[in-house]
């Protein structure tokens, strides 16, 4: 069954291939996915990415491309899990907690990036 | 053209500690003085700087509590941080909320009654609406490779993630020229931190989540080294001690009304205040054990001291600080203008 979200390794390679639509195949580096084991990626962005390399691609002065991933607020919260485990491999006993996350902003890839073509919708929107 | 003072500790060493980025200290007053808003301001100032920053303005005229729930003669009225010369627009800029007086807020936050008996002609101003903020834990505010945190208290660098802890009335004396000390942050003060106040405006902690007695670290043996690596700007004993010694004097009890830190507890024991045990945690004895403030050490028989008499032996009374060194504000801190 296909859900309305992307596998993560079919993300990935939607975002190479849509490096090699211009004149010129050009690499296209993903990162910030790299902890990941397993994601659903949002469909309707996914083809927005997409269309982004596919853009950069196209222009000739560029001569490769790299999507980063990093957290849309820069302030993430995690539930930590914490197991112990018997001989076995068996958990037996397992404690929540929960673990904030701070994090840079863009500003650190943009900073000297002459321009910037900002396409994220506000925060809270889709 | 009007010109805005601003005062600035530049990144680099501080004799042997780490300033991981630039702190910039405003007054409100310069800052209307020169027909800005508080956000103009901190952008004008930002644009001189090209690498990260923390901005923190101040209303000298305002009250505030510090982490223990004790209240001071200043508050900052916003914070910022700052790269490559520009604020985040979504994420790197943050004001203060000021409070009405009511009898409800004095009942839910007793502490606050400090408000009316020392500083009742100032406004209030505490931490930042939870509402408005676009980072939903914290109280920060974060640009590039800058991180301006628990109302403008601790800043640190997003990539090399070092850090420093700037307790509000240590900055309070930057601003006023007085004394600090320089240091470690050391174990006591780590242990000293968690030992908050309910406030639903926290400028640590929103929504009242923590009460009076009990600790926000809740972390036993692990509490002391939370932030003990972390260098520190911190106020003169001498003038922490006059803080103290005022809440104290309008009837505060430690861990009844304001946090019992090992500094509260401190200078209490010379006063003959006893801290409200029934009311304090387990957790929050086992933490202060583990810096050495037992309940032993609480109910000890000290010396009734004056309050002249505490304030003068400060140094020997309050604990914290690993390896202090005292510094008049005009050695560490420049004045700076900005053509505006």
């Amino acid at each position: 069954m296909k859900l309305m979200h992307t596998k993560l390794p079919e993300f990935i390679k939607k975002m190479k291939d849509a490096a090699t639509k211009g004149e010129k195949v050009k690499e296209c580096n993903v990162v910030g996915l790299e902890s990941l084991k397993t994601a659903k990626m949002q469909s309707l962005r996914t083809g927005r990415l997409e269309q982004a390399v596919e853009d950069l691609a196209k222009d000739a002065r560029i001569d490769s491309v790299e999507v980063a991933v990093i957290p849309r607020r820069p302030e993430s919260m995690h539930s930590a899990i914490v197991r112990g485990f018997d001989k076995d491999g068996k958990p037996l006993h397992a404690i929540l907690e929960t673990i904030n996350i701070l994090h840079p902003t863009e500003d650190v890839l943009l900073h000297d990036c002459e321009e910037i073509d900002d396409r994220r919708p506000p925060i809270g929107d889709h | 053209m009007n010109r805005l003072k601003y005062r600035v500790i530049p990144e680099g060493m501080l004799d042997d500690i780490l300033v991981p980025l630039t702190i910039v200290l405003i007054d409100y007053e310069d800052v209307k003085a020169c027909n800005l808003t508080m956000r103009e301001a901190c952008d004008k100032i930002a644009a001189t700087i090209p690498g990260p920053a923390g901005l923190n303005m101040f209303d000298m005229t305002a009250t505030t509590t510090n982490s223990d729930g004790v209240m001071l003669d200043g508050s900052m009225t916003c914070m910022a941080a700052s790269d490559y010369g520009k604020i985040n627009n979504e994420f790197g800029y943050l004001e203060m909320v000021e409070l009405d007086y009511s009898d409800e807020l004095i009942q839910e936050e007793p502490h606050l009654k400090q408000w009316k008996i020392n500083f009742g002609d100032r406004k209030l101003i505490m931490g930042p609406d939870p509402k408005k903020k676009n980072i939903p834990i914290h109280n920060a505010v974060l640009t590039g490779r800058a991180g301006n945190n628990n109302s403008a208290t601790e800043m640190m660098h997003c990539i090399t993630m070092e850090e420093i802890i700037l307790p509000i009335s240590g900055q309070l004396q930057l601003m006023r020229d007085g004394d600090v000390e320089v240091g470690g942050t050391g174990w006591i003060i780590s242990v000293g931190i968690g030992m908050v106040v309910a406030e639903e405006y926290g400028r640590i902690v929103p929504h009242r989540q923590f009460k009076v007695g009990d600790t926000a670290h809740k972390s036993g043996e692990y509490a002391k080294f939370l932030k003990s690596h972390i260098p520190i700007i911190a106020a003169c004993k001498s003038d922490l001690a006059k803080y103290i010694i005022k809440a104290l004097e309008a009837g505060m009890i430690p861990g009844k009304d304001i946090g019992a830190s090992p500094a509260v507890l401190a200078v209490a024991r010379h006063m003959k205040i006893k801290p409200d045990f029934d009311n304090m945690t387990k957790a929050s004895f086992d933490e202060l054990k583990s810096v050495g403030f037992t309940k032993e050490w609480m109910l000890e028989n000290v010396e009734a001291l004056t309050t002249d008499e505490i304030i003068a032996r400060a140094d020997e009374i309050i604990p914290g600080v690993d390896q202090p060194k005292t510094y008049k504000a005009s050695d560490i801190v420049q004045i700076k203008y900005v053509e505006v």
